[in-house]
């Protein structure tokens, strides 16, 4: 009876059973990929894909969800973004939501210190993929006057990738409104940086690439 | 029912900025909180050490970016004690109008946010930032810069105010009381907002003393004590005010005294402006070399919009050889344990709010 009862994995896999479902379900998609993707798309004619695509960074432009997380000072200008004089929202820029994983921009706006920044690190990890990063105001760009603080790190680039910089301090609410006019233009014109990023856009890339 | 231990923040919309409190609840009762404190710590005392007197007014506006103008002036009046320059007389009445200006901006901020966090009444939120916007775009007039203004110099200011500057002072006096007493009637008339303030974080006087905070939170438990009465600075001394108190200490008494001083600082400002001699403003101008200090050390205090700010400095010749600040919020912080003991998790957030909290200031 006793060995009929017994589990049919062993006490390790057990152990490690999150790791196993990963790499299974990484195989699986794998192979869903090399062998379905592919001819799904070879059907396809040029036109098609070319519609695809350019559907796919319009909605992707036109809805940038920007996460809400302030830091210091640059942060009373993003609420200010968001408030009646400004109005963001007539260009689908404002739904500032709590969870990063409902968010496509990040504005880190005021200085980064030291015991913020793994904060911030995992909080752009977090983000839905493909996500962007602007550098709101003098500290984010650049450390601004605390640059000799021991306690400050110069920059938000020497921890994340950076898309837009939005220099003064701080910059008024419509420089914020036109950096992510610029943003949505990159999207739209796909320069390198983009392509490389998003799965949807990446389907006929290079297969080690992938998750 | 065992207790269990959340935790909240560092990065979180409720908390105002970047405060983590771990929370120990049982069930939805909350056992014990404790703050912890000192992400955005940038160690500003001792840069200050290191410039020159007239540098540092772009270090101290960054301690309190919701009404920078406070705190800048606090500093430039340490300095004007330290130096033996007097303050000219159009250049004090007009210092004390910004102040006050600035000190409805603050609340202005800090209404809206409240009311958005405890129940999601973003008209409210709407309509405060509708009026700042107001108050803001008379400071850019005034000094150049939207937000950190920089504008105060040694005796005066670095530019005469615009010619246009009483009239305009006067309309947005108008403007803001007939909005202003606007307010309640979305607010004391909405049931989520009166059961989510009223009985809620309850400070009593014994408690407020003990603890020694300040501002809002001190009148709000019933203690009538106002740095700008009890140790006047400028024409405050000259103009009659009352210091609006509340009876209870919870959060509906915080709400109501902001609101009474966001009156009264019309009422102040309207004073000001009636009296204001017409005259130069200017103070000195920036030099590489400017005035020696006496040395002896300073004790500077005012009434802040958050509470009372005390800078303590020993000044050397050319620049600040210690500087030491007293920030309000630091020690309203202090009470959150006290205050959001025995209530319930949801309210923690209410209480946090009617605060006013800036983490700029409390890690320095």
């Amino acid at each position: 009876m006793e060995e009929e009862n017994e589990p049919p994995y062993t006490k390790e896999q057990f152990m490690n059973a999150e790791q196993e479902m990963t790499l299974l379900t990484q195989e699986s998609l794998k192979q869903y990929r090399r062998e379905y993707v592919p001819a799904m798309f070879a059907k396809m004619s040029d036109l098609t894909k070319l519609t695809l695509k350019s559907f796919v960074k319009w909605g992707r432009s036109n809805s940038l969800w920007p996460l809400q997380f302030g830091l210091a000072c640059c942060a009373m200008e993003l609420m200010d973004f968001g408030a009646a004089r400004i109005d963001a929202e007539r260009k689908g820029y404002l739904l500032f939501r709590g969870t990063p994983r409902q968010c496509d921009v990040m504005i880190v706006a005021g200085w980064v210190t030291k015991s913020i920044v793994p904060k911030v690190k995992r909080l752009y990890e977090q983000m839905s993929k493909p996500n962007y990063v602007i550098a709101y105001g003098e500290c984010a760009t650049s450390g601004g006057p605390w640059w000799e603080s021991y306690n400050i790190i110069q920059g938000i680039d020497q921890v994340i990738p950076v898309d837009i910089y939005v220099a003064g301090c701080p910059p008024k609410p419509e420089n914020l409104f036109g950096a992510l006019m610029k943003l949505q233009d990159n999207i739209r014109d796909k320069i390198d940086r983009y392509a490389t990023r998003g799965l949807s856009e990446n389907l006929q890339g290079n297969e080690a690439e992938r998750v | 029912m065992s207790i269990m231990r959340i935790n909240v923040g560092p990065i979180h919309p409720g908390t105002h900025g970047v405060l983590k409190l771990v929370v120990d609840v049982d069930g939805d009762t909350v056992k014990n909180v404790e703050p912890h404190i000192g992400f955005l710590h940038r160690g500003v005392e001792k840069l200050m050490e290191t410039r020159m007197y007239m540098q540092n007014p772009s270090y101290t506006e960054k301690l309190d970016y919701i009404a920078p103008l406070s705190w800048d002036d606090l500093y430039i009046n340490a300095v004007e004690h330290a130096l033996g320059v007097p303050v000219k007389e159009p250049a004090q009445y007009e210092r004390v109008i910004l102040l006050e200006f600035q000190r409805i901006a603050s609340h202005l901020l800090w209404l809206g946010t409240f009311v958005n966090d405890i129940g999601q009444l973003f008209t409210a939120f709407m309509w405060c930032f509708r009026d700042r916007a107001k108050i803001l775009k008379l400071l850019e007039d005034v000094s150049g810069s939207r937000m950190f203004y920089v504008n105060l110099r040694l005796g005066g200011f670095n530019k005469n105010p615009p010619e246009d500057f009483k009239e305009r002072a006067y309309a947005l006096c108008d403007y803001l009381e007939d909005k202003i007493r606007g307010y309640p009637d979305v607010l004391d008339a909405n049931s989520i907002f009166m059961e989510r303030t009223k009985g809620v974080g309850v400070l009593s006087k014994k408690d407020a003393i003990a603890y020694g905070v300040s501002g809002p939170v001190l009148r709000g438990s019933g203690v009538e004590e106002d740095a700008r009465i009890s140790h006047p600075y400028y024409v405050y001394d000259k103009i009659k005010f009352k210091v609006p108190t509340g009876s209870k200490g919870d959060s509906y008494d915080r709400y109501r005294v902001r609101y009474e001083e966001m009156l009264e600082s019309i009422g102040i400002i309207r004073n000001a402006l009636a009296n204001m001699p017409d005259g130069d403003a200017k103070g000195m101008q920036i030099r590489l070399i400017g005035p020696i200090a006496k040395p002896d050390h300073i004790i500077m205090r005012e009434e802040l919009p958050r509470g009372e700010g005390i800078i303590y400095m020993v000044p050397d010749k050319q620049k600040p050889y210690r500087i030491s600040l007293r920030s309000p919020a630091f020690i309203n912080l202090a009470v959150l344990p006290k205050l959001a003991e025995g209530g319930r998790f949801a309210d923690l957030f209410s209480i946090i709010g009617s605060l006013d909290l800036i983490f700029a200031e409390i890690d320095r």
